[in-house]
């Protein structure tokens, strides 16, 4: 049944939670590829991924925070994915209307990602230093006091329990509002349209909460006695930069092969792209820099010392890299106009900017495991293996649906959209 | 043959009169559409010296007028911006440093950390002033007197009506030759606009 929304297997489920809709499509809104656009993704992030079990057995500490960057990586991208749509939705923006199946799909990635992320189960005990049983006990030379206070939140039970509740509610916001884009591509019914914008209006709250406290729980607390309020909005504003840079990269793949969405995508689309690429650009540094001056200013030995490790063992140049790359580089390249509407300079800065937000993760995660800085080719491995697959789930959903929202009820005004 | 300044500041539609004192033509049309029409016929007439008045922006009037993208504006801004980066960096450190250091809980006496949010705070300010004053010297603003506002009609353009003016700078213009074109192209009233007053065309 192609032209009615049914619910898919549970498989099929984790990846797409409805049946195809493709054959409802109209024909300038098909996926044009063919099944390796997803295929190869796949497969690929298999054969990485089993390639990084070999290190694994090699040196499990390694492949263990390789593999929290890698999934970090996907978690915050889909995270900023679901901020994007959510505020799409709630201020009524007709611009990104065009992009918003490709939003949607990027939005449904947090079952898959749940289960990419039980492996790290076994990996706690590497990950977390505040998993280690002789912090707590008084009478062990290892007895932390400092951990010892914060063990009513940072256990290892209270910790899988708050895990389950993120994923639960990002699984519920984004399962509303694909399920009722997708229910809208068959069924123009326009009380759908407020469906999405009232999901939104309750979700973004429990978004921001959810999100600002899985930052601390999942990378925050690798060292576990430092901490920062900020955090939260850091782990966002990477996520939301990587997040738009993925959507905008998609479409440009989707328009240059296969030629769909062309002409639906104009310029002017591209434009919007470009100018949040621009302003998320800023506010991840403002952000960055907000953690770091309040910290420079305290100069409090325990606020510092998580700086310190990141300035010290050649992480310095890390540290130096991400201003001068994840900041000032992309900052001068995006401020033009002519550049926000080039496809190919968008195309290499969308690149440019997913790279630089797993080196931001990079930079937060690996100085806990390592004194000296640089990268092991479990990082790579792990990071590109992940990507992989759920670039290929990603792709699949993609190709069983329109792609863009072909009964939104400002799809037309999105076409027509000019910024000048 | 018109001087540098005067073919820049006719490139940003700012226009001078001639020596023989008329200041152009001034064509009123129906409706944007029109106005937009005659605005292409007379870019492809050859003719340079000409503006187009209306009450809210045509979409599309660039492109027809041939304007292109006006970078003036930005390419000012980002040299504020950069004035005021470089600046705040000079004054925090000649005010901390040099003129009168204090020291302050053991912190240097200039570092860039405290001193980023004062170069922020500049560039932002002077991108502003770039781009608010270059926006008022590319337009030839304030400009409280030009010799359009002596025609009656001519105050509809913040109303209901759509003006063409075609200058008497341009190297083309010639008043019977540029009112046959703009009658020709659907102009339903031409007048004359002279330094000292308008007259009927």
């Amino acid at each position: 049944m192609a032209d009615a929304f049914n619910r898919s297997s549970f498989f099929t489920w984790l990846v797409d939670p409805a049946q195809s809709t493709r054959d409802a499509a109209e024909r300038a809104y098909r996926f044009a590829g063919d099944r390796r656009a997803w295929v190869v993704p796949l497969a690929l992030g298999i054969a990485l991924l089993a390639i990084s079990a070999l290190g694994l057995w090699q040196s499990p500490d390694d492949f263990f925070f390789a593999y929290l960057t890698g999934w970090s990586f996907l978690l915050t991208t889909s995270l900023g994915g679901l901020f994007f749509l959510v505020f799409n939705h709630l201020t009524r923006a007709h611009w990104s209307v065009v992009v918003h199946r490709i939003n949607e799909g990027l939005v449904w990635a947090f079952p898959l990602l749940f289960l990419l992320g039980l492996p790290l189960l076994f990996g706690m005990h590497d990950l977390y230093h505040w998993t280690h049983a002789e912090l707590y006990d008084p009478n062990s030379p290892q007895y932390d006091e400092v951990l010892a206070g914060k063990r009513a939140y940072l256990n290892v039970e209270f910790w899988s329990v708050r895990m389950v509740g993120y994923f639960a509610v990002w699984t519920l916001i984004s399962y509303r509002l694909y399920s009722f884009s997708l229910r809208q591509d068959v069924d123009p019914d326009p009380s759908l349209q407020q469906k999405m914008r009232n999901t939104s209006a309750w979700g973004l709250p429990l978004l921001a909460v959810t999100t600002a406290f899985a930052s601390y729980d999942v990378l925050m607390s690798t060292d576990p006695h430092w901490f920062s309020t900020i955090f939260g909005i850091y782990f966002f504003a990477g996520g939301i930069l990587s997040a738009v840079a993925t959507i905008t990269l998609l479409t440009l793949i989707l328009q240059h092969n296969g030629g769909l969405l062309r002409g639906i995508v104009t310029p002017e689309h591209y434009h919007d792209l470009g100018k949040y690429l621009f302003g998320f650009v800023v506010f991840w540094a403002y952000i960055a820099f907000s953690q770091y001056v309040l910290y420079w200013y305290g100069g409090i030995p325990e606020e510092t010392v998580w700086f310190q490790h990141r300035l010290r063992g050649g992480w310095g140049w890390h540290s130096a890299s991400l201003v001068l790359f994840h900041f000032l580089v992309p900052f001068l390249l995006l401020l033009p106009q002519a550049t926000k509407r080039a496809a190919p300079v968008l195309g290499v800065l969308a690149v440019w900017l997913i790279g630089m937000h797993w080196f931001d993760l990079h930079w937060v995660v690996l100085p806990v495991l390592r004194d000296s800085a640089g990268f092991h080719w479990l990082d790579f491995t792990c990071w590109l293996g992940l990507t992989g697959i759920f670039a290929g789930a990603l792709v699949y959903r993609l190709s069983r649906h329109p792609l863009v929202p072909q009964n939104h009820p400002s799809l037309s005004e999105s076409l027509h959209f000019e910024n000048l | 043959m018109p001087t540098l300044v005067q073919d820049l500041k006719a490139r940003l539609g700012i226009f001078e009169s001639d020596a023989d004192r008329v200041y152009g033509l001034l064509a009123e049309f129906s409706d944007p559409g029109a106005l937009l029409h005659a605005a292409e016929a007379v870019r492809e007439d050859g003719y340079q010296h000409f503006d187009t008045h209306s009450p809210f922006p045509i979409h599309g009037m660039d492109e027809a007028m041939g304007l292109g993208n006006a970078t003036g504006v930005g390419v000012l801004a980002f040299f504020g911006g950069v004035t005021g980066c470089v600046g705040a960096y000079l004054l925090q450190w000649w005010t901390a440093a040099v003129d009168y250091p204090l020291n302050i809980s053991g912190k240097p006496f200039f570092a860039v950390e405290p001193s980023v949010p004062i170069m922020f705070e500049l560039t932002i300010l002077f991108a502003a002033f770039g781009a608010v004053a270059g926006m008022l010297a590319l337009n030839g603003l304030p400009r409280p007197y030009n010799p359009l506002f002596y025609s009656e009609r001519f105050k509809g353009a913040t109303d209901d009506r759509f003006f063409l003016h075609i200058a008497a700078s341009d190297d083309q213009f010639d008043v019977e030759e540029s009112a046959a074109l703009l009658q020709r192209i659907g102009a339903q009233h031409i007048e004359l606009v002279k330094d000292d007053g308008t007259m009927d065309a």
